[in-house]
């Protein structure tokens, strides 16, 4: 077929699926059955358009998938476009769901005790380097991110930073590893993204899919 | 890594570009250039490094001039040389002063669709021109050219990049405003509040084709600096609907990255054959004059071109009458010389990938 007239939706894989697939199947995009079939190795599956595929990859694939035009329309957080920040990709729809935010924390016995403003260099562990990066340069101070790919809470009780940047949705797991909240970063929730020259090579037919996910999360 | 391995690596965004295609790269250039000349646009060639001050720009190599000791760029772009041209050595020429380029760049990094780091820009520039007819003029001579070379698909994508600071102002600071209009994030916008984001919310909303983003664009309420802005977009877009009613046009008003250097009205060509973009051009006012100009990106052209036909190859064996050879040439083959007498003339010629052979005064097919 035709690589032009194909489009392809890219899924995050996890947490976020499923509060995505009922917008997904709202607006009118039902994956074959084999999609919600816990054992199936596939990664890409067909849907009722026969033009339209769907790819369930990682949440931070996502955006590289959409970016490069792998995919036309994807679904990601606003963390991972912030991070990546890959001009590519554009992100006309808050769909509203994932919601959570993006915080700085310490330890809880550390809170209070030094003066931020004195900092000219601090060392942070998280997921997101560029962010966290852009954060504390944003008021002079430059941050030494360590780049952990999960498991944040528990870098600094074994000392190997003193603070983190992690996605914090009810604080809970912050409170069980004995750190504090001290900073927002920003407020996270996942967005319908588009790969920039498909919205804008094939106008309407983008426009047409981004108002139906609309429709389908907010109402017609 | 062996010696000759250790040769082969290039540093990132660099490329040997192989037969057929750097003839057929060649060949494209003279083709958009001839194009460029049959409308009126005369051609310059400025050098490939001159004093950084002159140059401006970001993102070039630079090396200090052991003869002045001041520093030197690498072009990372043409424009801004074409346009001291204008400005000193063409000064008294007279106005609308048109002109066209080809030639080789270098950038100190390429992008995450473009890595390249060195490719070729082609491209013409209307000078002291300050009609929307001139937006127009450049853009129809932009697809032209590019229709004259094949090219298929083409979509064009219009902006203001200077509508968003007329109205969040040049001095914006907000990193994440910035951000969030970069990437269109509606959510992210219209969380900062206010009556400039619920503004810049429409301006997103408004993206799209250009008959409707214009109806979105002339209901809102803008500043004066915008107004004026819009109207002139308005003015560019009934032209270009005249002389090209078949384009796919698009509108996005809120396009702004790589077109700092725009003032007015600025146009991406994009083609349904590639990520990347084709070309990019718009209204500028440098050295205190109006012009529009436009460049295309032969790196990402030479990509989606449909393949030319291999010219047939004919295979001259050793000892045969040069100008029977000469003759054929005239008629369009490829001949191959034979150096030395071949015990086999058919393998030989197979080897050297030819399909015929000249015998008798004739070619055989092999």
């Amino acid at each position: 077929m035709n690589r032009a007239e194909k489009l392809v939706l890219a899924l995050p894989k996890g947490r976020i699926l499923d509060e995505a697939m009922p917008l997904v199947r709202a607006a009118g995009i039902e994956p074959e059955p084999d999609f919600d079939n816990p054992k199936s190795r596939a990664l890409r599956f067909s849907t009722n358009h026969p033009h339209i595929d769907i790819i369930r990859v990682r949440a931070f694939d996502v955006a590289t998938f959409v970016a490069f035009g792998a995919a036309e329309i994807g679904i990601a957080g606003n963390d991972v476009l912030m991070e990546f920040d890959y001009p590519e990709i554009y992100a006309p729809l808050d769909l509203g769901i994932g919601k959570c935010h993006l915080a700085v924390a310490e330890p809880a016995d550390l809170a209070g005790e030094d003066d931020p403003s004195r900092w000219s260099h601090i060392r942070v562990a998280t997921k997101y380097p560029t962010i966290t990066a852009k954060h504390f340069a944003q008021r002079g101070v430059q941050a030494e991110c360590v780049k952990l790919n999960g498991a944040m809470e528990l870098a600094p009780g074994l000392g190997l930073c003193r603070l983190i940047v992690d996605l914090v949705s009810t604080g809970s797991t912050l409170k069980a590893n004995g750190l504090v909240e001290v900073e927002r970063v920003a407020e996270i929730s996942s967005r319908l993204i588009v790969n920039r020259t498909a919205l804008k090579t094939r106008p309407e037919e983008l426009a047409g899919w981004i108002e139906r996910f609309r429709e389908g999360a907010y109402g017609a | 890594m062996t010696d000759l391995a250790e040769r082969a690596l290039l540093p990132a965004g660099l490329r040997d570009i192989l037969p057929p295609f750097a003839a057929f790269e060649a060949e494209t250039v003279s083709r958009l250039m001839g194009v460029f000349a049959r409308h009126g646009y005369d051609r310059v060639k400025p050098p490939m490094i001159e004093f950084e001050q002159s140059l401006g720009g970001e993102g070039a190599f630079r090396v200090m001039d052991p003869l002045t000791q001041r520093m030197m760029a690498v072009r990372s772009d043409m424009t801004p040389q074409v346009a001291r041209i204008a400005a000193t050595r063409l000064a008294n020429d007279p106005r609308p002063l048109r002109l066209a380029y080809a030639g080789q760049v270098l950038q100190v990094k390429g992008t995450q669709l473009r890595a390249e780091r060195q490719f070729g820009q082609v491209g013409v520039e209307l000078i002291g021109a300050t009609d929307a007819a001139a937006e127009a003029e450049i853009l129809a001579l932009c697809l032209e050219s590019l229709e004259h070379v094949g090219l298929s698909g083409i979509t064009v994508d219009l902006t203001l990049s200077k509508l968003v600071p007329a109205i969040i102002g040049e001095q914006n600071g907000d990193i994440w405003l910035r951000n969030a209009l970069d990437h269109r994030d509606v959510g992210a916008v219209s969380a900062a509040g206010g009556e400039t984001a619920r503004l810049l919310t429409a301006l997103i909303e408004a993206i799209g084709p250009a008959d409707r983003a214009l109806t979105r664009l002339q209901a809102l309420d803008l500043p004066p600096a915008a107004q004026a802005l819009r109207s002139r977009l308005v003015e560019v877009v009934a032209l270009i609907r005249s002389a090209l009613p078949g384009l796919t046009l698009t509108i996005d008003p809120v396009e702004t990255r790589r077109f700092e250097y725009y003032t007015g009205v600025g146009f991406t060509i994009f083609s349904r054959r590639s990520a990347a973009e084709i070309g990019r051009g718009g209204r500028y006012l440098v050295h205190g004059e109006a012009g529009v100009g436009a460049t295309l990106f032969m790196d990402t052209l030479m990509e989606i071109l449909p393949k030319p036909e291999a010219p047939r190859r004919l295979y001259v064996p050793a000892g045969t009458d040069r100008q029977q050879a000469a003759s054929f040439r005239d008629l369009g083959w490829v001949t191959i010389n034979g150096l030395a007498a071949a015990d086999d003339v058919a393998a030989e010629a197979r080897r050297l990938r030819c399909s015929h052979v000249l015998q008798g005064g004739q070619p055989k097919e092999i």
